[in-house]
């Protein structure tokens, strides 16, 4: 079960003290300070790329488990604060460093996808998710394969929610990817390969097509 | 859209400015220098006021997410409860064909709900309304008292008039009304707080004007959205403190014997 939990939740990477802090939060939410795990969760995902993209998910679990057993909403509140603080220095986050800013989208856009308001997406955040993933189809950012690789990940995992909920901005950011795809020259041709990509996956309703699946995603047999 | 072929080239600011003619505030944006395509102004336009569908104008920058979610999440909650509650009536006025068979004229319902709905389609769906009650609801039930009500009581067992039970929030009731129907169930509910020292309940308990209370029994009629109006004597009431009342059960019965009569 131990371990389990550890990969379920994806939190190896934490020291084992924090390990257990969450281990609690999880199973008895009233018993630990709140404001101090969500701090903790936020803290490693602006550093660990791949529990910024996984999260959501102990974030969404220990919500659940606090509204269970306390009524109470303190860790949603102190996460959504400390993330919206987060989010409005991205720009100086983006320019000190790039991996920061990456896990930064990366986690919001995770927490949008797990964390529903009675099976709803959170509407305070769609705006900003969109604000972000317009930061990476500029083209300064589009120059940057790390960047363009965020960008198409999240629009992969949640971009037809996204485009539910507002779907003017959805229309407007693939006119900027489509134009950075013909007329950036600067770009790499992975970072092209991505564009086109999502590009076809958004115009075949978010999936893609089986033979597009195949000339993206399988071995290259040479 | 131009159907200029140089807006295609120039497609980073006479684009943009294109599409974006007027801020979400609908003030007309000045177009973008030329050097700036990564300023992004959209989002921060967007950031200094935006209409989210449901509010009724432009959000605060002083909000926070955490307060915008929890008002969503009671935004939801509520509508979803009315969905639940109109359902709830529809199916107590057309019950199972079985059923009706059997149960004779329409005055007869099990449904203890038919008998006091008020007709289809007249109950309360102010979002705002709604909202308000709500949070009252939540604070008599974010209480020990009615956690150990609950507890001790199964709603089967409720006898009314002797338990306490939760005002209906979709029901039409003037603002007074409701905010005495909460008060007194609140006060109720007071019953079930877990034994506390003897000497404070006593003191507190002098502040009850009883009087007031059996006048407000009598449902004075005003319409159902005026604002918060009440006279003198009301206020006075209405602004002692929500936890004032710790009664002992004996002074319970007293309250409820003048409701009753």
């Amino acid at each position: 079960m131990e371990n389990s939990s550890k990969e379920e939740y994806k939190i190896q990477s934490f020291d084992l003290e924090t390990q257990k802090l969450l281990k609690t939060a999880l199973k008895d939410p009233g018993s630990v300070d709140l404001e101090k795990v969500s701090n903790v969760i936020v803290d490693q995902s602006l550093k660990d790329q791949n529990f910024s993209r996984e999260a959501g998910r102990i974030c969404y679990t220990i919500v659940q488990a606090e509204a269970k057993q306390t009524n109470g909403n303190v860790f949603r509140r102190n996460l959504l604060n400390r993330l919206q603080q987060e989010f409005k220095a991205r720009e100086e986050t983006r320019k000190r460093s790039t991996q920061e800013w990456v896990c930064l989208v990366s986690f919001i856009c995770n927490i949008f996808d797990y964390l529903k308001v009675n099976n709803m997406p959170m509407m305070a955040l769609v705006h900003p998710v969109y604000d972000c993933l317009f930061r990476l189809a500029q083209s300064d950012a589009l120059q940057n394969e790390e960047e363009v690789d965020c960008l198409v990940l999240q629009l992969h995992r949640i971009g037809d929610q996204l485009e539910k909920m507002n779907m003017q901005l959805m229309d407007e950011l693939f006119n900027l990817l489509r134009d950075g795809f013909l007329l950036q020259e600067d770009l790499s041709s992975m970072g092209r390969l991505l564009l086109l990509e999502i590009l076809e996956f958004r115009a075949g309703g978010w999936t893609l097509s089986e033979t597009a699946q195949k000339y993206y995603y399988s071995e290259v047999t040479d | 859209m131009s159907a200029n072929g140089t807006s295609r080239l120039n497609k980073g600011t006479s684009r943009w400015t294109h599409c974006r003619k007027r801020g979400a505030d609908g003030n007309l944006r000045k177009s973008l220098e030329v050097g700036e395509p990564d300023k992004c102004s959209q989002s921060s336009r967007r950031q200094e006021s935006f209409t989210t569908p449901e509010s009724e104008g432009p959000v605060s920058r002083v909000k926070n997410w955490g307060d915008e979610v929890e008002a969503e999440e009671m935004r939801s909650n509520v509508q979803r409860d009315m969905h639940r509650y109109r359902r709830r009536i529809l199916e107590a006025d057309f019950p199972q064909r079985d059923r009706k068979i059997s149960s004779g004229s329409s005055d007869s319902r099990d449904s203890k709900d038919s008998k006091e709905s008020p007709a289809k389609g007249d109950i309360e769906t102010d979002e705002t309304t709604l909202i308000r009650r709500q949070k009252q609801i939540n604070y008599g039930k974010n209480t020990l008292a009615y956690d150990r009500y609950i507890k001790e009581v199964p709603k089967l067992m409720r006898q009314p008039g002797v338990h306490p039970k939760t005002p209906n929030k979709f029901k039409k009731y003037s603002r007074r009304s409701w905010d005495q129907q909460i008060k007194l169930w609140r006060v109720k509910l007071h019953a079930w707080d877990p034994p506390a020292e003897e000497g404070s309940d006593l003191q507190q308990i002098e502040e009850i004007d009883l009087g007031e209370i059996m006048e407000f029994e009598l449902d004075v009629e005003c319409s159902a959205d005026t604002e918060f109006q009440c006279p003198t004597s009301s206020g006075a009431l209405l602004s002692l403190a929500e936890d004032s009342f710790a009664g002992t059960p004996k002074k319970m019965m007293k309250i409820e014997d003048a409701e009753m009569s």
